[in-house]
């Protein structure tokens, strides 16, 4: 399969009175697959939106290169076959769902006013057509977005926090439609750090931090190797002190006599379980989990930010 | 995209030449023309506010808003203050040929003492202002009109003056043919009644025609009142033997001492006066006049002796202190002028001056008073007997020839101190002596009653019988 | 072309909506509506304070509309992220720009159409004029239009790389002093007291700098009469330069919105 995105060595610095040169993206090197969901993970500020607007030729890199769809980013061809869903957009208010349609058809040189009323049945908007969008509750400012995106039947959308600051039932509607889309077989891009629904929808995540990929590949080789939580009754909060000085790596956490080690797969657990007899305590259980987006996440951003370079 | 940003580059060079080039060649010199405010012309005399002003888009505004202020002002009399608002109006907008019109019609007439008497120290003023507007607004008219007819009304006197602006004023297109027979007027007080002649001619061509394309009552009413002025003109230059003594025919067959003519033998005006200082800036003119019938009036001025830019009989209009237009109140200096109505062949008038301090400040040592009489000015019936120049009319002591070149008028002179205009030192009205000039022909009666009544203190001469 | 009309149609649609515009100019018709009541109390500048008072009103109205409309333009596009939803598609820079230019120049012609209207009916009520000053008015209006479309590309330069509200100052000023340079040359010009290197300064400076002074011909319409040679052939040269001039500006505003990260 060809790559949809390809970045190399992909870098964007800014000039900063205070901090002298920073580099906001730096040396990025990303890969996407054609016909798959790709989930672009990183805390606020990473570097996410600016990676996403170099590749879609709105700002220029300062260094490296990029190709979308087998071009270069920039290039005006492409811009007819993605498309791109920023983070909280705004439509002119004064303008119904079916008229935003419209304007960005005009864009397109797109008049078929019955691709207009179809799209709008997909977003499940058509009863809503003729409202402003000042009438438009989030979600459905969110949904005329999303129709407005796939105007042009893109291969490749780019979609900056889809879900943000919606309700628990407009995520389902749009986390429905971004699976849609992969079904009919187009490449989705998503930035966003709401890492449940990334973990639900993506194939494959890479997780920028300080504007570089710390990680990168397939969201089950990258979760798997999971954890194992031990649960013990009857032991003493120096015991569970004692255990959390040991294992550096597990998170231990101690009430009432019960003692809960989350310990990575690589950790011992033959020796915490001797601990804990030696200790005259009594196991409750040993379970092994497949590792949370959540865990793989945590664990990549929190390192500092010496370390990760 | 470098070349392309290369080649753009170039041709915002290309259209910025190209813009300063027509802007400075073509549309600069052509708004110069027509629509600039021309504060070049009198930008010295604006303060940099007022030239700031003058310069943003509302400057017509401004004039308008001013303008209607200084009417108010008028109104009120608070004549000081329209003056520096006319001038800054004509400033902000040189074409508002309204201001102009009405501001030198102001000056020149509206400035008056308590006997209605004009303030003449700013009639050079108004001629000033009517000179700057008519070079501002030379494609009309009307400033040329204005101008003319100040010389022609007000001053009476200059008459090639009041010719040259009117002729001037013909010359434009939107000059009313009513306006015309101003310029007519005009041509016989500057003696020269051959041009009012052809005026009326080329008048009466114009009437009829106008009257061949509309035959309205209005048109033939007006064709009817050319043709009896032309009449009465050629009637009158024959009655005063003006054809004798102006043609060629007549100068050389002698006409003028072969026939009869209204125009001689020369009058006698036998002019005399006595003034009398009554009271402080207080006169009484009396005295004689041997015309009978009514319409003669007698010019006396009261004048400083060193008055800027004096001459005989007036001044020199567009001299002096005053031939631009700054509107600093004449002060320290003294014009009066005022006329002697004479009725029964004599005169009496009191002219109180004593009411009007600022106008009339005598603050000056010597003064002048002057009276002067010019046939040019005479009504017709009286001018059928002088003649246009005065060649029927003689004065046996007081015919100057002179001072108006050309004319014979009468001009009689007295020299008065401050102190007897004043009634001060030995003219006190304390029982000092009551200051009297008078003409060595002045003959009195003797049995004087009132002074404000009947007059009756003069002995006239009894009237020469044919 | 498709693009262009579209994102003009639809800065047209926003302008018109904008409070602060429809406060702007109804202040501006609100004036206009007076200025006949307050004319008539002058009978004899009746026709000079009313027209050269509403011509006030109408240019400085729009200068103001013009400005306004146009400092917000590009940075609101920018701030609501709707300059992205536009640009990722096959939008260019230039074409964004030009129809952002021509939506403000739609909306202002929009606006100054309806003063002027207003402004004329309000002449026709109060001094039953002939025609031909009907026309003179409305074609002074026309040239407003024009200086005002120039004073739009003026503010849309600037917006490409400065705040709005220093864009606003620049512009207000560049237009003051661009409706005072011939005046100002004209002074200078017949100043013989000035060094001849200042007057080739003021000359260069004159001749680059925006002049807005051509636009105001209301002084024969106020003192009618005045017989102005080749009239009409004057208007074509300031149309003509104020089309230059808007030319460079906007290429100029292109070359900097296409290097400028948004």
């Amino acid at each position: 399969m060809a790559a949809a995105i390809e970045t190399r060595n992909l870098t964007k610095t800014y000039k900063s009175k205070l901090r002298g040169n920073v580099n906001v993206v730096d040396n990025l090197n990303l890969e996407v697959e054609e016909g798959e969901i790709f989930g672009f993970l990183g805390p606020n500020g990473a570097g996410k939106t600016t990676t996403i607007k170099m590749l879609l030729g709105i700002i220029y890199p300062t260094g490296g290169e990029g190709y979308v769809l087998g071009k270069e980013i920039g290039d005006m061809d492409v811009h007819k076959i993605i498309s791109y869903l920023p983070e909280r957009p705004y439509y002119y208010e004064h303008m119904t769902g079916l008229e935003i349609l419209r304007f960005y058809g005009s864009l397109f040189g797109i008049k078929d006013e019955s691709k207009f009323h179809a799209l709008l049945d997909k977003v499940n908007l058509a009863a809503d057509k003729s409202k402003t969008i000042n009438q438009f509750s989030k979600g459905m400012q969110q949904r005329i977005g999303l129709a407005q995106s796939l105007l042009n039947d893109p291969k490749l959308l780019f979609l900056d926090e889809p879900t943000g600051g919606l309700d628990p039932i407009a995520h389902i509607e749009i986390r429905d439609l971004i699976l849609q889309f992969r079904d009919e077989g187009r490449t989705v891009f998503i930035s966003s750090h709401e890492l449940s629904e990334v973990e639900r929808i993506c194939d494959r995540v890479a997780i920028i931090n300080f504007g570089k990929i710390e990680r990168q590949g397939k969201l089950d080789d990258l979760l798997r190797g999971g954890r194992n939580e031990i649960v013990a009754d009857g032991l003493t909060r120096e015991f569970a002190d004692q255990v959390q000085a040991d294992l550096k790596d597990s998170i231990v956490s101690f009430n009432a006599g019960r003692l809960i080690v989350d310990a990575p797969e690589d950790n011992n657990v033959n020796t915490i379980i001797d601990s804990v007899r030696s200790a005259k305590g009594s196991l409750v259980s040993v379970t092994p989990r497949r590792r949370r987006l959540e865990d793989l996440f945590i664990e990549t951003v929190n390192k500092p930010k010496e370390e990760s370079k | 995209m470098k070349t392309t940003n290369k080649s753009l580059l170039g041709v915002v060079a290309a259209l910025a030449v190209g813009q300063g080039l027509l802007h400075h060649n073509a549309i600069y010199p052509q708004w110069e023309q027509n629509y600039a405010p021309k504060t070049g012309n009198v930008v010295g005399s604006l303060a940099p506010d007022q030239i700031f002003l003058s310069l943003f888009g509302f400057r017509e505004f401004l004039a308008g808003i001013l303008w209607v202020k200084a009417d108010g002002f008028f109104e009120d009399g608070n004549y000081d203050a329209v003056l520096p608002i006319i001038r800054l109006c004509t400033l902000l907008d040189p074409k508002q040929v309204d201001i102009y019109t009405t501001g030198m019609w102001h000056i020149a007439y509206n400035f008056t003492d308590e006997d209605n008497r004009s303030d003449r120290r700013y009639i050079p003023v108004a001629l000033a202002l009517g000179r700057e507007g008519c070079k501002n607004n030379d494609y009309t008219y009307e400033l040329f009109f204005e101008t003319g007819w100040t010389w022609f009304h007000k001053i009476q006197d200059d008459f090639p003056k009041a010719v040259y602006y009117l002729e001037e004023a013909r010359k434009r297109p939107d000059m009313l043919n009513a306006r015309k027979n101003v310029l007519s007027q005009a041509y016989f007080r500057n003696g020269d009644p051959m041009k009012a002649v052809n005026e009326y001619l080329d008048l009466e061509a114009k009437a009829e025609d106008l009257y061949i394309r509309e035959p309205t009552f209005p048109n033939s009413q007006n064709r009817d009142t050319v043709q009896k002025n032309l009449d009465n003109t050629l009637v009158r230059m024959a009655q005063r033997g003006w054809f004798a003594q102006n043609t060629d025919q007549g100068k050389s067959e002698n006409w003028f001492s072969k026939y009869a003519y209204d125009t001689k033998p020369a009058f006698d005006t036998n002019f005399s006066i006595k003034v009398t200082v009554v009271e402080p800036n207080v006169f009484r003119c009396e005295g004689t006049w041997d015309v009978l019938p009514v319409g003669t009036r007698i010019r006396v001025i009261l004048k400083d002796a060193d008055y800027p830019n004096g001459r005989p009989a007036g001044m020199d209009w567009e001299g002096g202190p005053n031939t631009t237009v700054q509107f600093e109140p004449p002060k320290g200096i003294t014009y009066m002028q005022d006329e002697l109505y004479v009725k029964n062949r004599r005169f009496n008038k009191k002219l109180d001056l004593s009411r009007d301090p600022t106008m009339y400040s005598f603050a000056k040592d010597k003064y002048v008073l002057e009276f002067y009489y010019t046939p040019r000015l005479a009504p017709a019936h009286i001018q059928d007997k002088f003649g246009w120049n005065g060649e029927g009319m003689t004065d046996s002591l007081f015919l100057n020839t002179a001072i108006r070149p050309g004319q014979r008028v009468m001009y009689c002179k007295m020299d008065i101190s401050k102190d007897m205009i004043r009634r001060r030192g030995e003219f006190s009205m304390q029982g000092g002596k009551t200051p009297v000039l008078k003409t060595p022909n002045y003959r009195e009666t003797g049995i004087t009653k009132d002074p404000d009544g009947e007059v009756i203190d003069i002995n006239i001469a009894p009237l020469r019988s044919k | 072309m498709g693009a262009i009309s579209a994102i003009a149609r639809t800065t047209l649609g926003e302008a018109i909506r904008r409070k602060v515009l429809l406060i702007i100019m109804l202040i501006g018709i609100l004036f206009l509506s007076v200025i006949p009541a307050f004319s008539v109390l002058s009978a004899k500048s009746e026709l000079t304070t009313m027209i050269s008072a509403m011509f006030f009103v109408l240019r400085y109205t729009s200068a103001l509309i013009a400005i306004v409309l146009t400092v917000y333009m590009l940075p609101n596009e920018i701030e609501r992220r709707t300059i992205y939803t536009i640009l990722s598609k096959p939008v260019q820079r230039w074409q964004f720009l030009l129809g952002k230019y021509l939506g403000a120049i739609f909306a202002l012609g929009l606006m100054i159409g309806m003063m002027s209207f207003l402004m004329i009916t309000m002449f026709y009520l109060f001094q039953h004029p002939e025609a031909s000053k009907m026309f003179e008015l409305a074609r002074q209006a026309l040239l407003y239009f024009v200086e005002m479309s120039l004073l739009t590309a003026v503010a849309m330069f600037f917006s490409t790389f400065v705040s709005p509200l220093v864009n606003f100052f620049i512009s207000i000023g560049l237009w003051l002093v661009g409706t005072l340079l011939n005046p100002l040359y004209e002074s200078i010009s017949k100043n013989n007291e000035m060094a001849p290197v200042l007057k080739s300064i003021f000359s260069f400076v004159f001749s680059l700098l925006p002049n807005f002074a051509n636009y105001d011909t209301k002084n024969p319409i106020i003192n009618p009469g005045q017989a102005i040679q080749n009239e009409t052939i004057y208007y074509l040269k300031i149309t003509g330069y104020g089309f230059l001039y808007i030319g460079i500006l906007l290429i100029l505003g292109i070359l900097i919105f296409d290097r400028r990260e948004v």
